[in-house]
């Protein structure tokens, strides 16, 4: 069992699996951005949701975050600090499982915005999405520890 | 003074050999900050940073002029004239419990299902008075971008909504006097 864990610990750490992470997790976050950066205010209108930010800083957060997607996904596909992108993409998977944990406890019944806020493909924010932001965060975490 | 400036220079190669990664996330959140000014700034459905001089958030700048508030009182003005059709952006339960006189449901939060029953019979150049839960709900706000969209005129939002209008003790479909009866 300890051989097997060594070995897959090998495989995950090695340089060809962190370059493919990286590349996967940088498509990822590239295409959720775009369609809330192309609707900022849809994508306003998600957060607002989510009910946990002020008033104030909802705009402001509708606007940036999903830049900060594009940037931290854009330095992973091209393997530009590629460590530091992971620390980036893992922070932001980090704050997406706290939104949507907090919406499945308090029963919000919401649009995810994961990837898009157009409204014609909602996906509800439920534990089946933590589960998959959870292999993302492990996998981001693996780039910027071992990147 | 050469001393202090070699000094700093020399906590802050420290700082930077300490958290190298966590310094460089910093500067890709930054670029990610001017990417995001520079864009909302030539982006025609850009919004403001903060919410609107009247209080709201996610509207388009070129919505922002189209997309006017009105009070629960001018609401009641033009209920009683019968040119507008008020539109009830709450969930069907709530618009089943009550709604204002003659409101038609549209629950946002269902819009993919309920658009295509209650579209057509919203005629485009009406005047519609959109509603829902009141406070900071928004579901009134995000419809009226929405029908603004598809083409609709003269969308109005109620500014906070039912609660206004139950506590300023407007009629209601339940009690067409309001709270005289």
């Amino acid at each position: 069992m300890g051989a097997l864990l060594e070995r897959l610990w090998r495989i995950v750490t090695s340089r060809l699996f962190l370059r493919l992470a990286g590349l996967v997790i940088g498509g990822t976050f590239i295409y959720a951005s775009l369609d809330k950066i192309r609707h900022p205010d849809r994508f306003a209108d998600v957060v607002h949701d989510y009910d946990m930010l002020p008033l104030w800083l909802i705009n402001a957060f509708a606007l940036a975050m999903p830049w900060v997607e594009l940037i931290a996904g854009a330095a992973l596909l091209v393997g530009v600090w590629r460590r530091a992108s992971g620390l980036l993409a893992a922070a932001l998977t980090v704050a997406f499982m706290i939104a949507i944990a907090q919406a499945e406890l308090r029963g919000l019944k919401i649009e995810c915005g994961c990837f898009s806020v157009s409204g014609m493909s909602a996906t509800e924010a439920s534990w089946n999405l933590f589960a998959r932001d959870c292999l993302l965060l492990a996998a981001s975490a693996l780039v910027w520890r071992r990147g | 003074m050469g001393n202090q400036h070699q000094g700093a220079a020399c906590v802050c190669m420290r700082v930077i050999n300490r958290f190298p990664h966590a310094l460089r996330a910093g500067a890709l959140v930054v670029l990610a900050l001017v990417g995001a000014a520079v864009y909302n700034t030539l982006n025609r459905e850009g919004i403001r940073w903060g919410p609107s001089p009247d209080g709201r958030i996610g509207i388009p700048r070129i919505f922002e002029s189209r997309l006017p508030e009105i009070s629960a009182a001018e609401g009641l003005k033009l209920l009683h004239s019968g040119k507008a059709i008020f539109v009830d952006a709450r969930d069907e339960k709530d618009y089943r419990k009550d709604h204002l006189p003659g409101a038609v449901n549209l629950p946002m939060r269902n819009w993919n299902q309920a658009w295509p029953q209650v579209g057509p019979r919203l005629p485009r150049e009406a005047r519609l008075v959109l509603y829902c839960y009141g406070g900071a709900c928004g579901l009134s706000t995000r419809m009226g971008k929405r029908l603004l969209e598809l083409g609709y005129e003269h969308p109005i939002v109620l500014r906070r909504g039912w609660g206004d209008w139950t506590k300023a003790g407007y009629p209601t479909a339940r009690r067409p006097k309001g709270k005289a009866d």
